[in-house]
């Protein structure tokens, strides 16, 4: 059975359990090992290599030698966790002096960096590690063939030479699930997450044109693999009906969501109700 | 032949002449010297970035002239900028730069010029003091609701010591100690 070192930062426990609860369920199912990763908190977020370089280079880089020194790879639900830690990853391996740097920093709590583990993504992992063929002997309850339109944020696809993650991998897990992936124009646009403190209209303004893609091209429900962007897809969907005045009611599934259900786990397991948008009647897609 | 609606004034398509002698030929060497900014000379100017940025249409500068202004110096106009900070972080304009320039990671070597200089936004300097004091951008508030779900209520292995200790020896700790 695959052990992982479970990095969890700190958006998903705290704004996303339901996320939490329904990956927890899926290894389970999967024969995944999550292990939660002792003394680490937060990644620091795009905000904090905006302003402090090398403090995020620190805080990334003692993330990863914690779990370098059992040498299980370390997995991340949250593209901003796994966006940090990747690319901070692939800066000290390809940079010697920060390296050194970083390392100096580390010693002081007998800690080093070594890079000699991989920074794994949640969906990456079960794509790679467990893959569609499997998970499709195990699936009891498949979808119906609805349309699900697939964000997958941008801190999981680019840069990507430092992600190096396909998106045919959550496409191809989708379908798994026996759902459609709906194709629509604005696939790779952002959330827009990143500028709400900066500039919350215009971000709000990027998560709408995103939903409004997605329900044109005819998505019945929608999907993410990050708490980021799930608050805007789905919780700010619901103030668009006062800033727009429109109204999508597109419900917005964590991935494991839909893979947990379709895997026969109940609808209270995976924490439904939390999901801000009304998302219960996908129960009603499930097959068997 | 249809009449020109512009018949006097500058044409549309000029900017206003740069004044050379506040050009600070270092700017570009800095750049350079940051993380993923080797590459910047590179640019030919062929605005694939602006036309992949999902909010350009939004800026004064455009991310392709943000990158000639760095080039040629104008340091001050790109520090002080909403621009850089309204970056999405999207990476789509790097993404498709045929030159290979690592734009996005460019403009976060400019958040970091500015930060070093103080000029960081204020909500952006709200969220470096979270990482100091509490050591998480998001705290668990309803444990009930992890309970519920089967979870434990305080996430397993959490301890913020860590990051703290770090952050208060690095440029977030001058910054946050600075708006004091």
């Amino acid at each position: 059975m695959p052990v992982y070192n479970l990095y969890m930062g700190c958006s998903v426990p705290a704004n996303y359990p339901n996320y939490e609860a329904a990956m927890m369920k899926v290894a389970e199912a999967l024969g995944m090992e999550f292990e939660y990763m002792p003394d680490v908190a937060c990644c620091g977020s795009p905000n904090l290599r905006a302003i402090d370089y090398f403090g995020w280079l620190v805080v990334n880089g003692r993330t990863l030698a914690i779990a370098e020194k059992n040498g299980h790879d370390i997995l991340t639900p949250c593209n901003g966790c796994f966006g940090s830690l990747k690319d901070v990853q692939h800066h000290l391996k390809h940079d010697s002096e920060d390296r050194a740097r970083v390392n100096k920093e580390l010693r002081k709590h007998d800690l080093e960096f070594k890079g000699t583990i991989k920074v794994r993504h949640l969906v990456e992992a079960i794509y790679t590690d467990i893959g569609p063929d499997e998970i499709r002997r195990k699936i009891t309850k498949p979808l119906d063939g609805v349309g699900i339109a697939i964000h997958y944020g941008c801190h999981l696809l680019r840069p990507a030479d430092v992600t190096e993650f396909k998106p045919e991998m959550l496409e191809e897990l989708v379908r798994a699930t026996g759902a459609k992936v709906v194709e629509y124009p604005l696939w790779k646009q952002c959330c827009g997450a990143t500028i709400l403190p900066v500039n919350e209209p215009l971000a709000i303004r990027l998560a709408r044109d995103k939903i409004r893609s997605m329900k044109e091209a005819g998505a019945e429900y929608a999907t993410v693999v990050c708490p980021a962007c799930g608050n805007q897809l789905d919780l700010q969907q619901l103030g668009l009906k006062e800033s727009y005045g429109e109204v999508y009611d597109l419900p917005v599934l964590l991935y494991p969501q839909i893979l947990a259900l379709a895997l026969g786990i109940g609808e209270d397991a995976v924490g439904l109700r939390m999901n801000r948008v009304a998302a219960d009647s996908i129960l009603g897609h499930l097959k068997g | 032949m249809a009449e020109s609606k512009q018949t006097s004034g500058k044409p549309m398509t000029l900017v206003d002449p740069i004044d050379m002698s506040l050009l600070d030929a270092k700017f570009r060497d800095d750049i350079k010297s940051m993380p993923d900014g080797e590459e910047l000379s590179a640019c030919f100017a062929c605005s694939t970035c602006t036309a992949a940025c999902p909010i350009a249409n939004q800026w004064t500068y455009k991310p392709h002239q943000l990158i000639r202004m760095i080039l040629l110096g104008m340091r001050e106009e790109v520090l002080s900028g909403k621009e850089i900070w309204e970056c999405l972080t999207c990476f789509q304009c790097q993404e498709r730069c045929p030159q290979k320039v690592r734009i996005t990671d460019i403009f976060f070597d400019c958040k970091n010029l500015a930060a070093e200089s103080g000029k960081v936004p204020e909500k952006v300097l709200a969220i470096a003091k979270e990482l100091i004091d509490k050591g998480q951008l998001y705290v668990v508030t309803s444990d009930w609701e992890r309970e519920d779900l089967g979870l434990e209520a305080a996430v397993p292995g959490l301890s913020t010591d860590g990051i703290r200790a770090i952050l208060k020896e690095t440029r977030t700790g001058r910054l946050v100690k600075g708006g004091e």
